[in-house]
């Protein structure tokens, strides 16, 4: 009896065995295909993947992360994740609030490329437990956002210039009013004067000199509050075939009067054949107006030798480009990006309204098109107008 | 005496302190001036008076200056007006260019601008009534030179040149 029991029972054994052995392969095809898995949205994610231990060193960096960060997986792996983020210790303590916390964390930070940009991501921080429950490092998933972030702050630049627009201009529309009143007494006054029986002619002159700068400064308000009314008028583009050249040579036509008692020389360097767009004629004028006026204040604030201003076009691919470069003293690279702000001058008092490039921008942008500068101080400074070919 | 004094002038604008001034110039660069300080103020002096050439402020409480021109047109048809306008309101100044303005122009005003502006539509009421002038002739001949037709004619011509 026993021995037949035992027989059965070493059968029924031998049974589980095979039929937990069958169980088991069957788990490990299914565990090598989630690890292919796994594997395959690691190499092939354009996100970066990091796990670390318990202490953040990097076990694993995936093939994504060498994309956004710049860092090869070998070469990072092994070290502190902290060496990743702009600010490593405020990194350590967000890995650690979230370590508390458990489970999925999940907010914006900005990590540091290999070359020391800024990239900001979007950040999923999971921390890993094993089947007891004990905490064994964390996971993240690090999505590139630097470019969505800059179009944001575009965005709020955009508004916020509007914003100022419009306020600027209802106070332009407010400042003329009585600015014409001012403008008419000081006229008035000036006739009296002209007329007046009994001044000395010292104090005719005096008093004509004077109404001649009150009438001299209204006009210098008037010349700002046009302007920045122009500015934030919107106005729709009338486009016309036109030549670049000829609207260059325009320009500096337009221009003469003021330049031909100024230490200057203008060299123009224009493509041998005509280049023709269909742009606003009104609009283009105006940008060359500006960034020449920009560029003979540039080589003419207080040098011995003569400046040097150079007009050049080109075509490249599918645009046109128009670069104005002058020999002045150049832009300090911190205040490069100041200079297509409202209101940002570095011309002396009267010289310089802080309209000027913004309105260039401004047309750019109706015009589809782009400016944007180059400078070294010491040298000069580059204006480059880029227009679409029609 | 220059030829400026046989231009009347009449001035729209609620800004009193500017028309107290800018009459004050022109009266003395020639002109006869009438200020007014509304659009309804503008078109009762209008139908007590002859004008050649009215200054019209755009944006004004009450009427509006296109609105003032209307009316102004209405009375004498052969006025010229001049239509000053803030930067902003190009629109409007189309509109008013619509409804027969001479000219707008950008305020705050450059004097001799303006001057240059009211002789130039001074220029072109005499040559619309001289036109008129020729076309009355004309049709009193056609009419032949009977009394009635001659008395008629003169009312006309009267009319025209603004003659009480």
């Amino acid at each position: 009896m026993n021995y037949e029991r035992s027989t059965e029972s070493n059968d029924s054994l031998r049974h589980q065995l095979r039929k937990l052995s069958q169980e088991l392969s069957g788990n490990k095809i299914e565990l090598r295909h989630t690890s292919r898995y796994l594997q395959c949205i690691l190499q092939n994610s354009n996100d970066l993947i990091f796990a670390t231990d318990v202490d953040g060193i990097l076990v694993s960096f995936s093939k994504g992360g060498e994309r956004v960060l710049g860092y090869p997986g070998d070469e990072v792996t092994g070290s502190s994740v902290k060496v990743l983020a702009s600010n490593s210790d405020a990194f350590e303590s967000l890995l650690a609030e979230s370590r508390e916390k458990g489970g999925a964390t999940r907010l914006e930070f900005p990590f540091r490329h290999r070359d020391g940009r800024i990239i900001y991501c979007d950040v999923s921080l999971i921390t890993l437990t094993n089947t007891e429950g004990e905490n064994v490092g964390s996971v993240g998933v690090c999505r590139d956002i630097t470019l969505w972030k800059r179009l944001q702050e575009d965005l709020i630049r955009i508004d916020r210039l509007a914003e100022i627009g419009r306020i600027a201009s209802g106070i332009a529309h407010e400042i003329n009013n009585p600015l014409a009143v001012v403008n008419e007494i000081s006229g008035w006054g000036g006739t009296v004067v002209a007329d007046a029986k009994g001044l000395s002619d010292e104090d005719r002159r005096e008093l004509e000199k004077a109404f001649k700068n009150i009438s001299e400064q209204t006009r210098r308000c008037r010349a700002i509050t046009h302007q920045l009314l122009g500015f934030v008028r919107d106005s729709a583009p009338s486009m016309s075939s036109l030549d670049i050249h000829e609207l260059i040579r325009e320009t500096l036509n337009l221009l003469q009067p003021e330049l031909k008692f100024m230490a200057l020389d203008i060299s123009l360097n224009l493509t041998e054949d005509p280049i023709t767009v269909r742009s606003d004629a009104k609009m283009l004028e105006q940008v060359l107006v500006n960034l020449m006026t920009n560029a003979v204040h540039a080589v003419t604030e207080g040098r011995p030798d003569k400046g040097r201003i150079e007009v050049t076009t080109m075509r490249v691919g599918h645009e046109i480009r128009i670069v104005i470069s002058d020999n002045g003293k150049g832009i300090p690279e911190e205040d490069q990006g100041k200079v297509f702000e409202l209101f940002y001058s570095t011309k002396p008092p009267g010289k310089g309204t802080g309209l000027g490039l913004p309105i260039c921008q401004n047309i750019l942008k109706k015009l589809g098109g782009e400016i944007t500068l180059e400078s070294r101080p010491g040298a000069g400074t580059a204006f480059t107008v880029r227009l679409p070919v029609s | 005496m220059s030829r400026e004094s046989n231009i009347k002038v009449l001035l729209v604008d609620d800004e009193q302190t500017l028309l107290e001034y800018l009459s004050k110039r022109l009266l003395k660069e020639g002109f006869m001036v009438k200020a007014t300080f509304s659009g309804e103020e503008a078109v009762e002096a209008a139908s007590d008076a002859n004008f050649d050439v009215a200054v019209v402020d755009l944006k004004m409480p009450g009427i509006d200056g296109v609105e003032t021109q209307r009316r102004l047109k209405q009375v004498q048809p052969l006025l010229q007006c001049i239509v000053l306008t803030g930067h902003g309101s190009i629109e409007s100044a189309l509109e008013s260019g619509q409804q027969d303005a001479f000219k707008y122009l950008l305020k705050p005003i450059d004097y001799e601008n303006l001057v240059e502006t009211i002789k130039e539509a001074y220029q072109k009421k005499v040559e619309l009534q001289n036109a008129k002038f020729r076309e009355q002739v004309e049709e009193i001949y056609r009419a032949g030179m009977g009394a009635r037709g001659i008395k008629k004619a003169i009312d006309e011509l009267r009319k025209i040149y603004g003659i009480e």
